[in-house]
């Protein structure tokens, strides 16, 4: 049975719809990312889930029963806040405890929680502070503390890592993981960091102007993209989007040159479609050439990023082992078909 | 070791000092028209009142030293012991003050049906003056006014507000509770709208009830405006009822509505004793010293933020 189900949730803001009939379960234990860029609705989908909005049409199922109405705090979930929410007028520990003190639980079972939390943590020398005297990474520490304390079924966090740094954000990204594997309770994260869904998730839920786009495990996401804009949001840096027309069968015109790719259907010549090939795949030992005038060229030391133009004039980004080019030279792009992905004018895969 | 640069340092370092010292003359010179107004209208009658507090000024004849004898005088001064005890009795009612706006507001803020509209209505009286005010009630509270009126038509029995000795205080603050609850609205609106909605959120995931969420999250996070109101509030009631009881009560009937700042004018302006009226001015402000670094001091108890 799955821990989470929707079934058709909608969310309307007056006249704005924001979730357009989304539907989705999501299994116990799993790591689930919800990722999209800003304004998709992946927050909001978050709330509805945690009962701090209320669908406008829909069901929401927690461990198989009916929670679509259900006060927040009687679903079973936790929430991590992006903002950390911490209650600035009471100690790290009072912060912890205060859902079981408000609900009178026994002293002896809120010391035993909070410890236990604090040790997970790492917070047992932090817990007489108040928020203010501590580092972002020990706040964002607290918050998922809290979290852990009320034991829930489920962890809902909420962008946890906007406001940290980039190094500590790698560091918690890993703490976070870590946590996952220890508690073993589903998680679900919102993010627009496509980065972190990939690294932290089991199952990647990637939305757009609130619809579900895609889901997948992190690597189907990445080789077989249902649709241009997954193809286009999961990788970094992005797919690279050529013009092609199809010229019958398999056989297609792009960049200058005739490519055959290995799909299933064939496309009726005429056609135009979208050719997508990743960066990290312009630097094959066998395959087609594509020649290319390089720009700019980024030097990462293990790797370099060519940015440049090809003969059609669109705009390409290739990843090189590095030392191999000039920046201002002609530089030989060699790709696999089996790499391509194809979609045609409304971004649909043709597979 | 002694290169170019080290001295083109050291001289750079000169003129700047020089430079940011002509910038602060330049800033005590913007400085000078309010600081002068300052001394003129504040420091300078603060410490004549202070002086003449201890002789017997009358503004006519020669004035005396004659020692703390205005302070003994006020001491055993009935009138103003009566002023004491009233203001320690409208100090009494402070809770309130600072407690139904802030109430008032976290209800208005939570969108109550018409709330914005209750926002507007209960600030209008702050831009009233206080006679204007006073002549409103005047006419409401009079033994004939029209709120003995509405009485009758319930069926209650008419009474003198102004002008009975146990009424006439409780009327009184009543009516500078009414002119000025707007503005301890609008102010604690202000600092709700500073508290953080995903802490509010935080809490209600974390199981707490409504009143819970009040008293545990929301009201100490407003500690700092509950400061500010029961200050300006415990100021408000020592300096500014002056109007109001001009124009309701004069003070009375007997002293049973006189505060000391009333007693003050009584005696300065009606009475012509301008040296006892300082001592008790002087008096009046070590007291309000004495409150407000009280209440300080009791609502920073326990915090560190």
């Amino acid at each position: 049975m799955s821990e989470i189900e929707l079934r058709n949730v909608h969310k309307r803001f007056g006249s704005v719809e924001v979730l357009h009939d989304v539907s989705l379960s999501i299994e116990e234990g799993e790591f689930t990312v919800f990722v999209g860029p800003s304004g998709c609705g992946k927050s909001t989908l978050l709330r509805v889930i945690a009962g701090l909005e209320e669908v406008t049409g829909g069901q929401i199922f927690i461990d198989g029963r009916d929670m679509t109405d259900e006060e927040p705090a009687d679903r079973g979930l936790a929430m991590v806040f992006q903002s950390y929410a911490l209650y600035p007028h009471m100690s790290v520990a009072d912060n912890m405890s205060f859902g079981l003190r408000m609900a009178r639980r026994p002293k002896h079972e809120i010391a035993e929680k909070v410890a236990r939390s604090a040790k997970i943590l790492r917070l047992e020398e932090l817990l007489d502070r108040k928020p203010a005297q501590l580092s972002g990474g020990q706040r964002q520490r607290v918050a998922i503390g809290r979290a852990i304390v009320r034991d829930p079924r489920v962890f809902l966090f909420d962008e946890p890592l906007s406001n940290l740094d980039a190094e500590l954000r790698v560091q918690m990204r890993v703490e976070i993981a870590k946590l996952h594997k220890m508690l073993g309770n589903t998680m679900i994260y919102v993010t627009h960091d496509q980065t972190e869904a990939l690294t932290l998730a089991d199952r990647i839920v990637v939305l757009r102007a609130g619809r579900i786009e895609q889901v997948g495990a992190p690597l189907d996401l990445y080789a077989d993209p249902d649709n241009a804009f997954v193809a286009g949001f999961i990788g970094s840096p992005r797919m690279n989007f050529l013009k092609a027309t199809a010229k019958g069968g398999k056989r297609l015109a792009v960049g200058g040159i005739e490519v055959e790719v290995p799909i299933a259907t064939d496309v009726g010549a005429g056609t135009e479609v979208q050719f997508g090939v990743r960066p990290e795949h312009f630097d094959a030992a066998h395959g087609i050439d594509l020649a290319m005038t390089a720009d700019v060229i980024e030097q990462l030391g293990s790797t370099s990023y060519l940015y440049g133009t090809i003969s059609t004039g669109e705009a390409i980004v290739a990843q090189r082992q590095p030392g191999r080019n000039r920046a201002g030279e002609l530089a030989t792009l060699r790709f696999d078909p089996a790499n391509v992905r194809l979609f045609d004018a409304d971004g649909l895969r043709i597979r | 070791m002694t290169t170019p640069d080290s001295s083109t340092g050291a001289s750079r370092l000169r003129t700047a000092s020089k430079s940011r010292r002509a910038e602060m003359r330049f800033a005590y010179l913007f400085l000078l028209p309010a600081l002068l107004l300052v001394v003129v209208f504040r420091i300078f009658p603060l410490l004549w009142g202070f002086a003449i507090s201890f002789t017997d000024a009358t503004g006519v004849a020669p004035s005396h030293f004659i020692g703390i004898a205005n302070y003994v005088q006020a001491v055993s001064d009935p009138n103003f012991r009566d002023s004491i005890v009233n203001t320690l009795f409208l100090l009494a009612t402070l809770p309130i003050w600072v407690a139904l706006p802030m109430v008032l507001a976290i209800l208005i803020d939570q969108g109550v049906p018409g709330g914005k509209l209750f926002r507007a209505v209960y600030f209008f009286p702050a831009v009233l003056s206080s006679v204007i005010i006073g002549s409103i009630f005047n006419v409401v509270l009079r033994y004939d006014g029209s709120f003995n009126a509405f009485l009758g038509a319930i069926g209650i029995d008419a009474v003198d507000w102004l002008g009975s000795s146990t009424t006439a205080l409780l009327s009184l603050l009543a009516v500078q509770f009414w002119s000025t609850f707007g503005m301890g609205v609008l102010i604690f609106l202000a600092g709700l709208s500073t508290v953080p909605k995903d802490m509010v959120e935080a809490a209600r995931l974390d199981g707490a009830k409504m009143w819970q969420i009040w008293l545990h999250v929301i009201i100490p996070s407003l500690r700092p405006i509950i400061e500010f109101s029961a200050v300006v509030t415990t100021i408000g009631v020592l300096t500014s009822m002056f109007g109001l009881i001009y124009v309701l009560t004069a003070g009375g009937p007997g002293t049973s509505t006189t505060l000391p700042e009333f007693l003050i004018w009584l005696e300065q302006g009606k009475l012509n004793q301008p040296a006892y009226a300082a001592a008790i001015s002087m008096m009046l402000f070590v007291i309000m010293a004495g409150l407000a670094w009280l209440q300080i001091r009791i609502m920073s108890r326990n915090t560190n933020l």
